[in-house]
């Protein structure tokens, strides 16, 4: 039975979504659930494969009984041994229909038939080719290791929010990067509308079908990284509206002023009667990581189908991949390495603190900043970012960092220099370490260092590696 | 997640109008046109409780009754009874449920069984439960038995001597007079108890309706199963840490978990040669009693 494929374009306050129902999809794309493999940790650990045909790609061990607020650990399959010519022509030719200026409806049609079953959101976007750490992703996950931001429930921006994933997993594995082919696409990549097709696969990553050697190249050459991106709604939310306090009665008109020898009668305060939660019967809608769909906003065919699937799908070719799981392959000669610049401009990309910080604050105050570094965590009587002042701190500067750089620096230094707040100190020298080349960073960092004032202490190890570094950048 | 792959069972009930489809949400559609539908994660769920005859869903304000009747075979329900266990594993609702002859889903996990493992199925025969049933009280019994026997043997000679009075002419007789009451009490103890043990297996093979099914069982090292084929998925197991102790007797292999049988694994649905194979497995993951 041949895959049933259906796009429709919703409007979600004025915001357009693409939706794509697969129906009878071949699952040849997809993840499972692999159980509790021998080499998974103990029977606490699940195992998760994103799978490409009948090879196992991508490793993903849910530590915690697969808890949903904990990173996982990635690494890539050895016992990968190359896509299928079908799959392979699928997504060659959806890349070149992206490009040639098909829509995305139209352009990833060829994918979408390999896909399991269900509703999934279709939009372009911007990703950073790094693992979230700073690691170009090509070469990131050669060892399994827990990966930031790879929860599929981030607890620093929050269950209600939503956020775009950004940060890429290869599905080739390192030696099938070639140095002659990178000669092309960085002529391509400057041609190019869609750079490259990722699907979701956890938290803020997605794994990347097609455009790896195009992501060297627009790393190399500063071009932004667009990728057509799949993802999958399946997850159910709810909105609980949250009550307001309303006043019931409010003076209309100021007391009258005191005339001579009356005391003015005091206007009564007013009452405050909040209102009750609103606790709706039964989910709002559904959602991805990037986008809430009410039910009512979902084409009624869509909906039954998100309803009428499975938490899990076994593909047909299941007993292939996990038996491939336990063979490693052999590995290309290749003499061909990553350009040191792209390993470089990695380093500088925003990592996933950043984003998610930046993903769990609309905007930070100058008044709500002085609050912070007074040590106070609450703006107004409201709390300006959590009730705990550290991780106030620290989300606080990563989001200047990620959205405002001048008043990061600001920020991290007159945190550095405030004594009371030494427990912050060591993170946010760190964080401000990476600002390489800030001349304004340099003069505190080198009077930090000059002066030996025991408010350093902690941060003068820190100090001393920025002022080299920056020492022999300016050289 | 074990049993994750099962497909979503949708129930019509034609007198209420609703739809219900029990997956990996709980969905109720209303009357045509009424869309869009109710939906409830599982955490939204407070209770579920199942019956012989019918299943009930609680949510925070609104109880959903299905009769079992409405599902269209045997399989659909014990498909829903599957999903719902695994959903009552993870979002931990209430979960009312009758006596089972078979491990609910809820302690499986998903796992390879590896490749020292047997796998065999085959319906539960009666007889042979209800023998196994038998022979487990008889393993409580017996003691008991003993003591009734001759308490009875004490109290009828004493109800002798209070009466009669014993005399060296008649000891002669009320000695086996004595014997034989408490023989008889005894028996009579054990054919009453025989026949409660009977009646109790009925109920509870009425009561489960995987006891009338094809039932895969697997033993392997990492665990075992005893689940209806119908349900069964291939990758998921009891860990032996589940269970505390098994009772072996001539026809099955009875595993047991808080002094309460929890599994039966009858002999008779492998190949004989494997079951000197099993019984080693077992033994060396279970205290054998």
């Amino acid at each position: 039975m041949s895959a049933e494929v259906k796009s429709e374009t919703i409007d979600l306050n004025g915001k357009s979504v693409l939706l794509v129902s697969v129906k009878n999809g071949e699952a040849a794309i997809g993840t499972c659930s692999a159980g509790h493999t021998t080499n998974g940790g103990g029977t606490s650990t699940q195992t998760r494969l994103f799978y490409i045909g009948n090879d196992p790609i991508i490793n993903l061990i849910c530590p915690n009984h697969g808890n949903n607020q904990l990173d996982k650990l990635v690494s890539f399959c050895p016992g990968f041994q190359g896509y299928e010519p079908k799959i392979h022509d699928a997504l060659g030719n959806s890349f070149k229909k992206l490009n040639d200026g098909d829509s995305l409806a139209a352009g990833l049609s060829d994918i979408f038939g390999l896909l399991e079953d269900g509703v999934y959101a279709v939009y372009m976007a911007d990703y950073y080719p790094t693992d979230g750490s700073g690691v170009f992703f090509w070469g990131g996950y050669n060892i399994s290791h827990e990966v930031r931001g790879t929860a599929e429930r981030n607890r620093v921006i929050g269950p209600v929010r939503t956020f775009k994933p950004c940060y890429l997993i290869p599905t080739e594995p390192l030696d099938y990067f070639a140095a002659k082919v990178k000669v092309n696409t960085d002529e391509q990549v400057k041609r190019r509308r869609v750079q490259g097709i990722v699907y979701h696969l956890s938290g803020f990553h997605s794994v990347l079908l097609k455009g790896h050697h195009g992501a060297v190249s627009c790393i190399d050459r500063d071009i932004p990284f667009s990728c057509a991106v799949i993802e999958k709604i399946a997850t159910p939310y709810t909105d609980i509206i949250m009550p307001e306090p309303v006043s019931e009665y409010m003076p209309e008109e100021p007391a009258p002023a005191a005339e001579d020898g009356e005391t003015a009668t005091p206007a009564p305060a007013p009452v405050v009667t909040p209102k009750p939660v609103f606790v709706p019967d039964g989910i709002t809608g559904f959602r991805s990581p990037s986008v809430k769909i009410p039910l009512a906003a979902f084409p009624k065919d869509m909906l039954r189908l998100i309803i009428e699937g499975r938490p899990e799908y076994k593909p047909r070719q299941f007993d292939v991949l996990i038996a491939k799981l336990g063979t490693t392959r052999r590995k290309a000669v290749s003499n061909n390495v990553l350009p040191y610049s792209v390993l470089e401009k990695s380093e500088q990309m925003p990592d996933c603190e950043m984003i998610e910080s930046a993903y769990a604050i609309d905007k930070l105050s100058d008044d709500e900043l002085n609050c912070l570094l007074r040590g106070d965590v609450e703006h107004n009587g409201e709390v300006i970012v959590s009730p705990n002042f550290y991780s106030s701190i620290v989300t606080a500067c990563n989001f200047l960092q990620f959205s405002d750089t001048k008043r990061f620096v600001d920020f991290s230094i007159a945190i550095m220099d405030n004594p009371d707040l030494v427990a912050t100190h060591e993170y946010v020298a760190r964080r401000a370490a990476g600002q390489s080349s800030n001349k304004k960073l340099y003069n505190f960092f080198k009077s930090a260092v000059d002066g030996k004032e025991a408010k350093y202490e902690k941060i003068i190890p820190i100090a001393q590696t920025f002022v080299n570094r920056y020492n022999e950048y300016v050289k | 997640m074990a049993f994750s792959d099962l497909k979503p069972v949708c129930v019509n009930d034609e007198e209420s109008g609703n739809t219900y489809i029990i997956g990996s949400v709980f969905a109720v559609y209303g009357m045509i046109g009424s869309e869009p539908p109710l939906v409830y994660s599982w955490d939204m769920i407070r209770m579920v409780s199942v019956t012989r005859r019918e299943m009930v869903i609680e949510t925070a304000g609104k109880s959903y009754t299905i009769i079992n009747k409405l599902f269209a075979n045997t399989e659909e329900i014990l498909r829903t009874i599957a999903i719902i266990e695994c959903r009552q594993k993870e979002f931990s609702f209430g979960y009312q449920h009758e006596k089972r002859m078979f491990p609910l889903k809820s302690m499986y996990t998903e796992c390879s069984p590896g490749k020292e493992s047997y796998t065999g199925e085959g319906v539960l025969d009666d007889g042979e439960t209800a023998a196994a049933f038998i022979m487990l009280l008889n393993f409580k019994l017996v003691k008991f038995l003993w003591l009734i026997a001759l308490l009875i043997m004490f109290v009828t000679f004493g109800i002798l001597h209070l009466f009669i009075g014993i005399t060296r002419d008649n000891i002669l007789y009320f000695v086996p007079i004595s014997v034989a009451s408490g023989a008889i009490v005894a028996l009579l103890v054990y054919m009453i108890t025989h026949a409660a043990a009977r009646a109790k297996f009925k109920k509870m093979a009425d009561a489960d309706l995987a006891t009338r099914q094809p039932i895969t069982f697997v033993v392997s090292r990492a665990g075992f199963a005893a689940c209806e084929s119908c349900t069964y998925e291939g990758r998921d197991l009891v860990p032996w840490s589940e269970m505390d102790y098994f009772i072996e007797s001539d026809k099955m292999f009875i595993l047991y978990k808080n002094n309460a049988a929890a599994a039966y694994i009858p002999k008779k649905a492998f190949e004989k040669k494997f079951v000197g194979g099993i019984a080693d497995i077992i033994a060396l993951s279970l205290e054998q009693r």
